[in-house]
C-alpha cells in the first residue's frame, strides 16, 4: 500500500522540522509549506489524504486555505488545524469552514500522531 | 540712505542668514544624537518582548483600521487581502469607498462575497452621506471586512466616516495601499498600554518606500534599492526624516505630525476634537495639533509616541511631476495647520509643545524654504552686480554641502545598525553615491515645490489635492 | 607645489569666519571619507553575521531533533543524547551561537508540551546556557537582567526563584515586568502573591500578558482574590476586576458592588461590566436608582448592562430615557424596549417626525 500523503503549513522551521520527522517515522509522506500560498500550490499539484495547517500564517491564512479546498476545490481531504491560545474565533471559524480537528499550542506531537491516525482511518 | 547704512543692514542680513543656518545645522546634530540615544534605548527595551506569542492575545484591545479609497480599483482587492492578513486578533477593517468613480466596490463585491448589510451610524462627526450603502462579506473568513461607500468628501471626510462607524478603543488611519507588516498593529498599540503616567493619544510609525521592493500578494518578500533616482532620494530622505528626527521629537514629546499613511489613535480623543478638518489639505498634522492643544488646555499628561520599526511600506512618487504636487501639498498643509493653530506659538499655557515645537516647525521648516529662496536671490543679485567674493559664497557652500551629506552619512548608519532593511551587495554603495547627489537631485525640486506651495496658498486658493497614479507593486509569479 | 603655496597665501588672507568655514569644510571630508569606507566593513560584518546564524541554525535545529528522537527507555539521557550535549557545550560559551541555540530551542518550547518540553529543559540545563542567565541577572544594566529573567522564565527555571524575587521591585519597569511574567508562568495563580504588596503601576500590557499566562494553564484553582480588590494601588484591582470577570468570581459580587463607587472612574465602569457579566441584579437596582448622578461612560456601561438583566418591572426606566440626550443610549434604550415589550416599541414608529428621538428616526426595522 502507497504512503499516505501529509501536507504541512507550518511558518517555525523548527516545528515543521520535528513534526516532519515525528510523521516520516510513521511512515507518512510529507510536502512542507511555509505559508498559505505554497500550501495552496502543493495542494493544486499533489492528491493528499490529509492537510495539518497552521491558521496564523502569511498572506493566505490557515482559514482562507480550509476555504479554498472545500468550497473551490469541494474535496473531503481531512484538515486539522493549530492554533496559539487566545484564537477560539478563528477556530470556531475554521470548523464552519470544514475543519475536521484541531490542536491547541502547545500540544504534544504524540497526540498530533494519534489525531492523524484517527484522521486517516 | 547712504551707502553706509545699506552695508550695516547688509552686514546683519548676512548675520542673520548665518545665524539661522548655524542655528538649523545645530538643530539638526542635536535631533540626530537625541534619535540615536532613543533609538538604542527602544531596541534595547523591545529586543526581549515576544510580540508574536503574546500580544495575539484575545484580551488585547480592539483597533479598526479605516483605509479611505479613492479610484485605487487597480490594487484595492489585493490591499484589502493584505491588511485582512494582519496577526493581531481583536481588529476589523472599514474601507471607506469615497465615492470612486472606477469599480473598487464592484471588484470588491467579486472577491470576498459582499452583501449590503443595513447599519445604524451613530454620526458624532457630520460627513458626506452614504451612496451605495455599507457592505459585509458572507464568508466567514473575512468577517473582519466592512466597506462602506459614500459620495466624495476627501480623505478627511472618508476618516470621518470611519472614525463615525468605528465601535473600538482605537482607530488605525491608514491609505489602503499601505503594506502593513504583520505584526505592525502590536508593536504600535503597545504604547498605548504601556505608559502608565500618562495618556498617550496617539502613535505614528515610520513609513517605508516600497518601490521596486518585491512584493508577493501582500506580504513584504524582498527590499531593494528602486533604480530611479528621485525615489533612492526619498528614501534617503525618509531615512534621516525618520531615524535622526522623529525619534527625537517623540522623547520631546513634541512630535508635531504622525504620517498620514499610518497612525493609530485614541477614539474618543480624535471625535471629542471633532475629527479631521476637511478644510485642510495637511489633515493628518492638523489633528495632531489639534489633539495635543486639547489635551494641554485640558491640563492632562499626555503622550505621542512613536515605533521606530519598519511596519508600513508605501508607494513614493516616481516622476518629478507628481513629486512637486506631493511637496507642494505638504507645503500648503504645513502652512494651513501653523495658522490656523498659531494661538499655540511661543505660548508657555502650551508648555513644550507651544514653547519649542510650535516655533521649531514654524522657522525651521515652514520658513525655511522662503529663506533659502530669499538667500539664492540674494546670491543671483551679487553675482549679477559681480560683487560676489567668490571665496566666500564658495567656503559656505562647500560646508553646507558637506553636512547634508555628513547627515545622510548619519541617516544610513543608523539604518545599519537598527533595521538593516537594505542588505544586498552594492546598496551601501549605491546609498554613499546618493547622499553626495541628493542635495543637487532632490532638495532643488523640494525648494521649488515649497515656493509654489506658498504661492499657490496664498494666491491659489481653489487647488486640493492633486492625483496620484497608481502603479501597483511589483509582483512576483511563482 | 606652487600652486599650493598660492592657495595658501590666498586662505591666510581671508577673513575669520570663511577661514572657519574652510577649516570645517577640511575636518567634514576627512570625517566622511573615513565613515564611508568604515561602513562598507560594517556592511560585510553585518552580512557575514546573517549568514553564520542561518548555518548555525540549520545546524542546532538539526542537532536539536537529532537528540529528541535519540532518547532510550529507562534512561534519562542517552549515549547518542550525551554525545549532542557535549557538543553544544563547546558551542554555548561563544555568545553568538548561544544566542542561536537559545533561539532554537525558544522556538520549539511554546509550540509543544508535554515529553518534548522536559527534554527541552534538560539540553538547556545541561548545556550549560542556564549558567549565562544567572549571570545575566546579576549585571547592572537593565535590560540585560531583563533578557535574564525572560529566559528563565521561557525555560521554566524554578530554582531561580530567590534570585528574581528582589527584582519584582526594581525601579526600571521592564525589569519588575519581567519578574511578574517568572513568576505567573512558573507558580501561576500562587505566583501573583507579590500583588498583595505591590505598590508600581501594573500597565495594561503587563496585565493582559499575565492573564494569558494564566489562562494557558487551565486546571488551575484560582486564589482568593478579594484583598486585591481592595488593594490601594487602583491598577492591581483592576486586574482583580479582570480575573473576577474571567474566571467568574461570583463570590465576590459584594465587593465590586463596593467598587461601583470607587473614587476612579475606570474602575467603576470596570466594575459594572464584570458584574453584567456575573449576573449582579442588585448591582442593577443600585445603579438606577443612582443614574442622573452618573458619568455618562458609567450610564452607557449600565445600558449595556440593563441589556443583559432587563426585566419587565424595568420599561418605565426605559421609557423614560427614550429620549436621553446620548445616541447610543438612546439607541441602546430603544433595543431593550424592543426586547420587553415588542408592541410600544413599534408603536414609536407611528410616531410623527418631529416628535422622534434620533435613534427612532435612524431606525430600520432589523436593529
Amino acid at each position: 500500500m502507497s504512503r499516505k500523503k501529509i501536507l504541512l503549513a507550518e511558518d517555525n522551521s523548527t516545528l515543521s522540522l520535528l513534526l516532519k520527522f515525528r510523521l516520516e517515522k510513521e511512515g507518512y509522506e510529507l510536502f512542507m509549506a511555509v505559508d498559505g500560498k505554497e500550501a495552496v500550490d502543493i495542494i493544486d499539484k499533489h492528491s493528499l489524504d490529509l492537510i495539518i495547517t497552521d491558521i496564523m500564517m502569511p498572506f493566505i491564512s490557515g482559514l482562507e486555505v480550509i476555504s479554498y479546498i472545500r468550497n473551490k476545490l469541494e474535496l473531503d481531504i481531512p484538515i486539522i488545524v493549530f492554533s496559539s491560545a487566545g484564537q477560539e474565533e478563528m477556530v470556531l471559524k475554521a470548523f464552519d469552514l470544514g475543519a475536521n480537528d484541531f490542536m491547541g499550542k502547545p500540544f504534544s506531537p504524540n497526540e498530533l500522531v494519534i489525531r492523524v491516525k484517527r484522521q486517516l482511518s | 540712505m547712504d551707502t553706509s547704512s545699506i552695508k550695516i543692514i547688509l552686514q546683519i542680513l548676512h548675520y542673520l542668514f548665518f545665524g539661522y543656518a548655524f542655528a538649523a545645522i545645530t538643530s539638526y546634530i542635536v535631533l540626530s544624537i537625541i534619535s540615536g540615544i532613543e533609538t538604542v534605548k527602544y531596541k534595547r527595551k523591545n529586543s526581549f518582548v515576544n510580540y508574536k506569542d503574546i500580544l495575539s492575545s484575545a484580551m488585547s484591545p480592539s483597533i479598526t483600521i479605516i483605509a479611505p479609497a479613492y479610484n485605487e480599483s487597480l490594487n484595492i482587492v489585493e490591499n484589502v487581502r493584505s491588511l485582512l492578513s494582519n496577526h493581531y486578533v481583536n481588529y476589523n477593517v472599514v474601507i471607506v469607498n469615497d465615492g470612486s468613480k472606477d469599480d473598487s466596490l464592484e471588484k470588491l463585491i467579486k472577491a470576498y462575497d459582499l452583501e449590503k448589510i443595513d447599519y445604524i451610524i451613530n454620526e458624532k462627526i457630520k460627513t458626506q452621506p452614504l451612496r451605495e450603502g455599507i457592505f459585509k462579506s458572507k464568508n466567514p473568513a473575512f468577517e473582519k471586512l466592512m466597506i462602506v461607500d459614500k459620495l466624495n468628501g476627501g480623505k478627511a471626510d472618508a476618516l470621518n466616516m470611519g472614525l463615525n462607524i468605528a465601535k473600538s478603543k482605537y482607530v488605525a488611519c491608514i491609505d489602503v495601499d499601505c503594506l502593513l507588516l504583520e505584526d505592525a498593529l502590536q508593536k504600535m498599540i503597545k504604547p498605548f498600554l504601556e505608559v502608565t503616567d500618562a495618556k498617550v493619544i496617539a502613535t505614528g510609525g515610520v513609513i517605508r518606500i516600497a518601490n521596486s521592493c518585491e512584493i508577493n500578494g501582500g506580504k513584504l518578500v524582498d527590499v531593494n534599492l528602486p533604480k530611479n533616482l528621485l525615489v533612492q532620494s526619498q528614501i534617503l530622505e525618509y531615512l534621516r526624516a525618520f531615524l535622526l528626527g522623529r525619534m527625537a521629537w517623540s522623547r520631546l514629546n513634541g512630535l508635531l505630525v504622525i504620517s498620514g499613511a499610518f497612525g493609530i489613535f485614541d477614539k474618543k480623543i480624535a471625535i471629542a476634537v471633532g475629527g479631521y478638518d476637511t478644510n485642510t489639505v495637511g489633515e493628518d498634522m492638523e489633528i495632531i495639533v489639534r489633539m495635543r492643544r486639547y489635551m494641554e488646555e485640558q491640563g492632562r499628561k499626555y503622550k505621542v509616541s512613536y515605533i521606530p520599526d519598519p511596519l508600513c511600506w508605501t508607494e513614493a512618487p516616481d516622476t518629478y511631476k507628481i513629486f512637486i504636487s506631493q511637496r507642494n501639498r505638504w507645503t500648503r498643509g504645513t502652512i494651513e495647520t501653523l495658522k490656523k493653530h498659531r494661538k499655540i506659538g511661543f505660548n508657555p499655557k502650551y508648555g513644550w509643545f507651544g514653547l519649542i515645537s510650535y516655533p521649531y516647525w514654524l522657522i525651521f521648516e515652514r520658513w525655511a524654504p522662503i529663506i533659502e529662496a530669499a538667500g539664492l536671490v540674494y546670491f543671483a543679485i551679487l553675482v549679477a552686480l559681480e560683487e560676489l567674493r567668490w571665496e566666500y559664497a564658495l567656503s559656505f557652500l562647500l560646508l553646507a554641502y558637506l553636512f547634508s551629506v555628513l547627515f545622510s552619512i548619519a541617516a544610513i548608519y543608523s539604518e545599519e545598525l537598527t533595521f538593516h532593511q537594505y542588505k544586498k551587495k552594492g546598496t551601501g554603495f549605491k546609498l554613499v553615491l546618493l547622499s553626495a547627489l541628493e542635495p543637487f537631485v532632490l532638495h532643488p525640486f523640494i525648494l521649488y515645490a515649497a515656493i509654489k506651495g506658498n504661492i499657490d496658498y496664498y494666491f491659489n486658493k481653489t487647488k486640493k489635492w492633486g492625483q496620484m497614479e497608481r502603479k501597483g507593486f511589483s509582483t512576483v509569479q511563482t | 607645489m606652487i600652486d599650493f603655496q598660492i592657495l595658501l597665501e590666498y586662505y591666510n588672507e581671508f577673513p575669520f569666519l570663511v577661514k572657519l568655514a574652510w577649516d570645517f569644510s577640511v575636518v567634514l571630508s576627512i570625517l566622511i571619507t573615513i565613515l564611508i569606507v568604515y561602513l562598507k566593513f560594517v556592511r560585510k560584518h553585518l552580512r557575514k553575521i546573517e549568514v553564520d546564524n542561518l548555518k548555525f541554525k540549520n545546524e542546532y535545529e538539526g542537532l536539536l531533533i537529532e537528540y529528541l528522537y535519540s532518547e532510550e527507555e529507562a534512561v534519562e539521557i542517552s549515549e547518542p543524547q550525551q554525545v549532542i550535549l557535549e557538543k553544544l557545550k563547546k558551542h554555548v560559551p561563544i555568545k553568538a551561537k548561544r544566542k542561536v541555540i537559545i533561539s532554537v530551542l525558544y522556538k520549539l518550547m511554546n509550540q509543544v508540551s508535554g515529553e518534548v518540553t522536559d527534554a527541552l529543559k534538560v539540553v538547556y540545563q545541561n548545556t550549560g546556557l542556564i549558567h549565562y542567565a544567572l549571570l545575566r541577572l546579576k549585571s547592572k544594566k537593565w535590560y540585560v537582567i531583563a533578557k535574564g529573567i525572560g529566559e528563565l522564565t521561557r525555560f521554566k527555571i524554578d530554582s531561580a526563584e530567590d534570585e528574581i524575587k528582589p527584582y519584582l521591585t526594581h525601579p526600571v519597569r521592564e525589569v519588575r515586568k519581567e519578574a511578574h511574567f517568572y513568576f505567573v508562568t512558573l507558580f501561576q495563580f500562587e505566583g501573583l502573591s507579590f500583588l498583595d504588596k505591590l505598590t508600581t503601576p501594573l500597565s495594561e500590557w503587563d496585565q493582559i500578558q499575565m492573564l494569558e499566562i494564566l489562562q494557558k494553564f487551565s486546571d488551575q484553582e484560582i486564589c482568593d482574590i478579594k484583598p486585591w480588590l481592595q488593594s490601594k494601588n487602583d491598577t492591581v484591582v483592576l486586574f482583580a476586576l479582570k480575573l473576577a470577570n474571567l474566571y467568574n468570581q461570583y463570590e465576590v459580587k459584594d465587593l465590586l458592588m463596593d467598587l461601583l463607587s470607587h473614587e476612579n472612574k475606570t474602575i467603576r465602569i470596570q466594575a459594572i461590566e464584570v458584574l453584567t457579566h456575573l449576573y449582579g441584579i442588585e448591582a442593577k437596582d443600585v445603579l438606577k436608582a443612582n443614574f442622573n448622578e452618573l458619568s455618562l461612560e458609567e450610564q452607557i456601561s449600565f445600558f449595556g448592562m440593563l441589556e443583559k438583566l432587563v426585566i419587565p418591572d424595568d420599561e418605565p426606566f426605559i421609557e423614560k430615557h427614550l429620549f436621553h440626550k446620548n445616541f447610543e443610549i438612546q439607541l441602546l434604550a430603544l433595543k431593550i424596549l424592543k426586547s420587553i415589550n415588542i408592541d410600544k416599541y413599534l408603536g414609536l414608529n407611528k410616531l410623527p417626525s418631529n416628535k422622534k428621538s434620533l435613534a427612532m428616526l435612524n431606525l430600520t426595522d432589523t436593529i
